[in-house]
């Protein structure tokens, strides 16, 4: 098993606790966490799979790529946050009442 | 694909919208939406010279920074994607318009409202960047910019019901697009590229590709309320503001169908099968009998509304299993392909106009009244003639019935569905349309029936009455036309062509 | 022994994952999700991409986790008491309804263990499609900067990028819809201290050379816009908590300047090449190296400044509202 394989098999992982976390999950937090999670592992999956054949010149895009991802996520989840905590001001929910 | 013509204009159709937005920043209040109008009719102005460029070049490109695929991104306006912005801008500035009169008129404006039209515009940006986008991570940008604006405009009103809707709809996106994101990943690690184009040719069939089109539909389905993701959407169209409303069910819930229909079509090919088009027409036939039903249950008028979204767009999920050809059919002998196309930007259109007219004269509505309980609609016609005729006419459009573009869709879907010998969905079909009928009928029942005490309605400007009467012309207008409308997309590569599947049956598909 | 090493690791990762979903309190979830990221950092530097790794420290780990830690002040402290009761009410509605809520529960993590194993197939099947190193480190020299990774962001992609410093004011703005502008009201310190004062002096003249050096060195290695922005964004961000917050201190238009700032000089250079008779982003390759310079520069600062607003504007949030208890009391 090489490097990469672990981190490959490892971002699938967190992309499904992310998954299971998102529907699961009850807490509006954690939801969001789970979220991250998700995110993770998806941007984990980008890079492992650019270390595959990285010789002397490691494929740059992905690294771009995860990078763009990553600040795009953090921007989703502090709006996320936002509605969370606006949410628990007004009404003292932490969770979707009528949730699945 | 880079000795097609070279425009500015899909770059500008991106820039501009945002360069308005983020000028309106720096003003307060009304100068902020002086800023936003003009940056929405400029936009508009803009989309339809580039509209009218490429009925006369034929696909444009741009090479973003003058590096070619696969390193770098190309923006491509080919008619499909054309007729997507044009009916993006001729919906956006009515509703626009329409803001730009409602806003003032809210009583209680809160700190919140002027923030629409910054964020409407990166909207506006985020859906040109979509429709134009050549390129799979690009796509999962331009999805993030639809999705964090939309959802920002669904939370304007600050109350609670708003913002729940609103955390709901923002998670289920972002879990969209983390889904499809890892379908790219997935895509990119085992092709080294990310161009459309040069996908369709590298992409080979096997248990990665097969996965990455299964999150990628699935993340897609998410995003575009297809069953059984349609929970977020009734609570989210409904609790927002009317031009909001508008916006979210007209034009933000396409974006993600468009990238569906141009993945399957253009990249996923070699992976489909007949059997994963048969699953997601069933997804669409369950969302037509379900939403249809919804509708008919519920007693507020801006929740019935939102529930015919969930059903119409389930019509739109029901082309897919009629372009996704049985082994052994060629797309040239399959006649019934012209006919679906035709269904499924006539559905496009026709819900785009439609919807949007009905939820801003449910707007219109909420403003007489104070609410959008139906059972008050009563006596509508005497008080809102105008705002009743709207209702109606799109009403009609959303039933099906002639001459409207909602007629031309459901006729065209029917016509392709016995052509192809798919005889199964045309019940769908027409029970979809008979619920509707249901609950369209008993809403001008309501407006038509004479009221017993003195109706409290209280005067609205007349321009947003006529604005959302326009609107549901539209909808009936997109049918003269039809004839050199399908023949221009036809000159688009995707349009009127079928997907020849390789494939035996398989895990494909969604769900 | 390197594999060991990569094994213990992912183990690492999954099992903090995990336990930052299932911890009992937020406070725990918080913290462990705050370990996560770093793991996670440590993994980007195993795979050698050492500017995802500090980018993912600083903004997804850092930012995040201090958003994170400061809405457990609107969430923790009723919780304490409240769980009881929630935890108690739920009990009573499991006891009623264990049958109906355990045929659900099962076919879910039935049904994301079978997701898993394909998950885990696709990823373990992947053909190997090369990438695009060798395209990259072509174009390099004309590129105007001589790290790749910074090449693909500001040059060959400049327009994802682009579009991304949108997404971060955006999301500004998408906070702001949530609880109203609030950057511009007066906080209260949380700690008013001498000694939190004088670590924010030394701090921010350390923060904000670190960050120039990250995206001056972000021209030839790991480095770059998004890394110096979150370090000069900590400076805002610290500022704030000692009571010094920068949009009060400056005039407004100035804060609406540094907010769009990047978006903008980016667009309008954009749209200059257009008139030129080029492409957006289509830099002259002379002098493609300035402007990449001064296009990270100005696009730091306005990250920089989104993320100090961000985090103001959250912070106010919750004193708006006891304000208003209080004046309605």
């Amino acid at each position: 098993m090489e490097t990469y394989q672990i981190y490959s098999l490892t971002s699938a992982v967190l992309f499904v606790i992310g998954i299971g976390g998102v529907f699961i999950s009850r807490h509006f937090i954690k939801k969001i966490i789970a979220t991250i999670i998700m995110g993770g592992g998806v941007f984990l999956s980008f890079v492992s799979f650019a270390d595959r054949d990285a010789l002397a010149f490691a494929d740059p895009v992905p690294h771009a790529l995860v990078i763009t991802g990553i600040v795009v996520a953090v921007a989703s989840a502090a709006f996320a946050l936002a509605l969370a905590r606006r949410i628990y001001q007004l009404t003292e929910e932490e969770s979707f009442t009528n949730d699945k | 694909m880079t000795d097609l013509p070279i425009s500015p204009y899909p770059a500008l159709l991106v820039g501009l919208p945002i360069l308005m937005a983020t000028l309106s920043l720096f003003f307060r209040t009304r100068g902020e939406a002086i800023v936003g109008i003009i940056g929405s009719l400029l936009t508009a102005g803009l989309a339809l010279i580039a509209f009218v460029e490429v009925t006369k070049m034929g696909t444009v490109i741009h090479i973003l920074g003058g590096w070619e695929p696969p390193l770098g991104i190309l923006l491509r306006m080919d008619p499909l994607a054309s007729v997507f912005i044009g009916m993006t801008a001729v919906v956006g500035v009515f509703i626009s318009l329409y803001a730009w009169r409602y806003f003032p008129a809210q009583e209680a404006t809160n700190g919140r409202l002027p923030l629409f039209w910054p964020l409407w515009l990166f909207l506006w940006a985020g859906l040109n960047g979509l429709f134009l986008s050549n390129d799979l991570f690009n796509l999962f940008v331009t999805l993030e910019v639809i999705g964090i604006s939309a959802v920002a405009l669904a939370v304007l009103s600050g109350k609670s019901p708003a913002l729940s809707a609103g955390l709901r709809y923002l998670l289920a996106a972002i879990t969209g697009s983390m889904a499809y994101l890892f379908g790219v990943a997935l895509i990119y690690g085992s092709t080294g590229t990310l161009d459309l184009k040069l996908l369709s040719q590298v992409l080979e069939p096997g248990t990665t590709t097969s996965f990455a089109l299964l999150v990628i539909t699935l993340g897609l389905m998410i995003k575009m309320a297809g069953f059984p993701f349609h929970f977020w959407l009734p609570p989210a169209h409904s609790s927002a503001p009317a031009p909001v409303s508008a916006l979210l069910s007209a034009l933000v819930v396409k974006g993600a169908f468009y990238i569906l229909l141009r993945l399957w079509m253009e990249v996923f090919g070699v992976s489909l099968t007949y059997a994963a088009g048969q699953l997601i027409g069933l997804a669409g036939a369950i969302a037509v009998i379900w939403g249809s039903w919804q509708a008919f249950m519920q007693t507020r008028l801006k929740l019935i509304v939102a529930h015919s979204s969930v059903a119409q767009l389930g019509y739109l999920l029901m082309i897919f299993p009629l372009i996704i050809l049985a082994p052994g059919v060629t797309a040239d002998s399959a006649d019934w392909l012209s006919p679906v196309w035709t269904a499924g930007i006539y559905q496009v259109l026709a819900h785009a106009f439609a919807k949007a007219s009905f939820f801003l004269s449910a707007g219109i509505i909420i403003m007489a009244l104070g609410h959008d309980r139906i059972e008050s609609l009563r006596d509508l016609v005497g008080h809102m003639r105008i705002t009743a005729l709207a209702i109606g006419l799109a009403g009609v459009s959303l039933i099906g019935l002639p001459p409207s573009g909602g007629f031309m869709a459901k006729w065209m879907l029917l016509k392709g569905i016995f052509l192809s010998g798919q005889w199964w969905w045309a019940p769908v079909v027409l029970t979809g349309s008979l619920l509707s009928a249901g609950y369209i009928f008993m809403l001008l029942r309501l407006a038509f029936a004479p009221s017993r005490e003195k109706a409290p309605f209280r005067p609205v400007p007349k321009k947003l009455e006529v604005y959302a009467l326009l609107l549901a012309l539209g909808s009936f207008l997109i049918v003269l036309p039809a004839d050199s409308l399908v023949q221009f997309l036809e000159s688009s590569e995707i349009f009127g062509s079928g997907i020849e599947t390789i494939l035996e049956g398989g895990i494909n598909g969604n769900d | 022994m390197s594999v060991l090493i990569d094994i213990l690791l992912a183990i690492l990762v999954i099992y903090l994952a995990l336990q930052s979903l299932l911890a009992p309190r937020l406070s725990q979830s918080v913290f462990l999700f705050f370990a996560f990221g770093l793991a996670l950092a440590l993994a980007w530097v195993r795979l050698g991409a050492v500017d995802v790794a500090i980018t993912e420290a600083a903004i997804a780990s850092g930012f995040l986790g201090v958003l994170f830690l400061d809405a457990l002040r609107d969430f923790s402290p009723r919780s304490s008491e409240e769980q009881k009761n929630i935890s108690t009410v739920q009990n009573s509605r499991s006891r009623n309804s264990v049958k109906s809520l355990l045929l659900p529960r099962l076919s879910l993590v039935l049904g994301l263990g079978l997701f898993l194993l394909i998950a885990l197939e696709a990823v373990w099947n992947i053909p190997d499609g090369g990438g695009l190193a060798a395209d990259a480190e072509k174009l390099l020299p004309q590129s105007g900067v001589e790290h790749p990774v910074t090449a693909v962001l500001i040059n060959f992609r400049a327009y994802d990028t682009w579009l991304e410093i949108g997404v971060i004011l955006l999301g500004l703005l998408a906070v702001f819809a949530v609880g109203k502008i609030q950057i511009y009201r007066k906080p209260i310190p949380v700690v008013d201290d001498i000694l939190l004062r004088q670590v924010i002096l030394f701090f921010t003249p350390v923060l904000f050379l670190f960050g120039a050096f990250l995206l001056y060195f972000g021209k030839t290695g790991p480095g770059g816009a998004f890394q110096a922005a979150v370090l000069w964004g900590a400076i805002g961000i610290l500022l704030h908590l000692g009571g010094r917050p920068i949009f009060l201190l400056i005039p407004r238009w100035l804060g609406q300047l540094l907010l769009t700032l990047g978006l903008l000089f980016f667009l309008i250079l954009g749209f200059l090449f257009i008139a030129g008779g080029a492409t957006l982003f289509e830099y002259p390759p002379a002098y493609a190296g300035v402007l990449i310079l001064i296009v990270e520069t100005l696009a730091a600062i306005s990250i920089a400044a989104a993320l100090t607003a961000m985090f103001a504007n959250l912070n106010q949030m919750k004193k708006e509202e006891s304000n208003k208890i209080d004046s309605t009391n």
